[in-house]
């Protein structure tokens, strides 16, 4: 054997043994130290972090878009929504209907699946920006369905039992932190309403909706803001101011989740993974009806808005899958139908701005509702 | 067979140089870190060939309630609710994987009761990017937690 190679061996032998003996006497050191369970045993003097300050000059901190105890935030959402058996009157419309009476239609049940979808694009402590997608349908199913009335007389009522409605929508919500107390608050929606199919609407018939909030969060349970909302909830085009006051308790039992007045409601925490609500939620929108040639013509729209009463159950199923099971009360506020004049919406503000009346004034009564849904919850 | 054995020592020097050097960049994320919020401040520190953080600083460490120190109340193991979140690792099994970047890892949310997957990315020295996640990275929150630096008590 070459000397060259007895050393070389011997070297690469100290070398490996060096290693291992390195390697292995120094994870044991620290192993034998320290412990990965959950609760650490270490007597650690916790004050010498008292006092102490960021290593880079000019960090800043900021005020989380969350406080503690509120209702996790739903990133995916997949539900059914289900109104029970209520009356659709529909008024006469240009005399083309067969007299000048309303006309009735008894409805066995008004449902739909609804998706909503919310992603975080930007989350970071100085800025969370996400972007939405919406689907929601409503369908009314005829009591005399089954009846040989393939058409309506009211050309409304063609539109609404046959067709249904639909809202398909893209939303993007920006929290801007400005310090560790105030925040701004910026939401806004692109929605297409209405009676279309699979056969999208034009993009012409967008309905575009926001509201931006001036907020302060004073403490870990508490939030609040003011801001002004363009909105269709209660089925024309508004502008409101809006009240955002979010709240929980020193015993995280009960809190508030309010955004006056598109919905308020008051929560029981059983515990992290069971709450209760109780309130009510504004829906509405403007929808086109556009799948009907003479409709279409007329420039149409639907002004629906209702008032949800409601108690709501929701809680984790498993880990992050949560359930939603809501009930209440369908409160009819608005389904009248307005005709745009040049293409444009009639801006009533609640009848200070105009009182231009409305092409149909329609009533539904007020049913029973229920809604369940399954959704992936945010960290 | 002489331009063989160099040939590994080489290697072997290489990868030794290699496994000391990712772990000197791996330690860059021990120290002191405070979340984006002000919540709190967690100490990493590694164990064995993990990194692993614990919650040693609350803004708020008394319970309004029972006016004593926090505890993790919210955990769905009713065992572990009485345990003091002083102390509570919150951040465990982190690897470094290169580039700036721990995975494999966890990070506990005492809020919740939660635990979700996680990702640590070095945006700078004192700057840490944490992502928590269900599942997939693109369901799931960022939060930047910036550096603290402790001087010993004199």
């Amino acid at each position: 054997m070459l000397p060259i190679f007895k050393d070389t061996q011997k070297c690469l032998l100290y070398l490996i043994l060096f290693w291992a003996v390195v390697n292995h006497s120094y994870a044991q050191t620290d192993t034998a130290n320290k412990s990965t369970a959950t609760q650490t045993t270490e007597n650690e003097d916790f004050s010498q972090y008292d006092n102490i300050e960021f290593a880079e000059t000019g960090a800043k901190r900021y005020c989380s878009p969350k406080i503690e105890g509120i209702s996790p935030q739903k990133l995916i959402g997949l539900g059914f929504d289900f109104q029970a058996s209520h009356n659709m009157s529909l008024d006469s419309f240009n005399g083309n209907l067969a007299s000048g009476d309303a006309h009735s239609y008894a409805i066995n049940n008004a449902s739909g699946i609804r998706f909503n979808c919310n992603i975080p694009v930007i989350s970071k402590s100085s800025i969370v920006w996400q972007m939405g997608a919406n689907y929601w349908e409503t369908r009314y199913n005829r009591a005399d369905q089954g009846l040989s009335l393939p058409f309506f007389p009211n050309p409304l009522a063609n539109a609404l039992l046959n067709n249904g409605l639909r809202t398909l929508g893209l939303n993007t919500t920006i929290f801007k932190p400005l310090n560790e107390t105030n925040f701004i608050l910026f939401q806004g929606s692109a929605d297409l309403n209405g009676d279309y199919d699979w056969n999208l609407m034009p993009m012409k018939y967008l309905k575009y909706s926001a509201a931006v909030i001036y907020g302060k969060r004073p403490s870990e349970r508490k939030q609040w803001g003011l801001g002004l909302s363009r909105t269709y909830r209660v089925g024309e085009l508004n502008y409101i101011p809006i009240f955002m006051f979010n709240y929980t308790d020193a015993k995280n039992k009960w809190g508030s989740e309010i955004l006056f007045p598109a919905k308020a409601h008051i929560r029981r925490t059983i515990n992290p993974r069971n709450m209760i609500f109780a309130g009510y939620e504004l829906e509405g929108q403007s929808y086109r009806l556009y799948r009907d040639n003479y409709l279409r013509n007329e420039d149409l729209e639907i002004r629906r808005g209702e008032i949800r009463l409601r108690l709501v159950y929701e809680c984790s199923i498993k880990e992050f899958l949560w359930l939603s099971f809501q009930a209440g009360y369908r409160i009819n506020y608005r389904y009248n139908v307005d005709r745009l004049e040049n293409g444009n919406e009639i801006l009533r503000a609640f009848g200070i701005l105009s009182k231009e009346p409305y092409v149909m004034n329609n009533k539904l009564s007020n049913p029973l509702y229920f809604n369940i849904s399954l959704n992936l919850v945010s960290p | 067979m002489k331009n063989s054995l160099l040939a590994l020592l080489l290697v072997a020097f290489t990868t030794l140089t290699s496994f000391v050097y990712q772990d000197t960049e791996g330690n860059r994320l021990i120290g002191v870190w405070e979340s984006g919020n002000g919540r709190a401040r967690v100490k990493v520190e590694k164990i064995g060939s993990k990194y692993y953080g614990k919650i040693v600083w609350l803004k708020e460490p008394i319970d309004p309630v029972t006016k004593q120190p926090k505890t993790d109340k919210n955990n769905p193991d009713q065992a572990l609710q009485n345990i003091p979140l002083k102390g509570y690792r919150n951040l465990k099994d982190f690897v470094y994987a290169g580039k700036n970047e721990w995975n494999e890892g966890t990070i506990y949310d005492p809020l919740n009761g939660s635990t979700y997957s996680c990702t640590i990315k070095m945006k700078d020295k004192n700057t840490l990017e944490i992502r928590g996640y269900i599942g997939v990275s693109a369901l799931g929150r960022t939060d930047i937690w910036k550096r603290l630096e402790v001087k010993p008590k004199s």
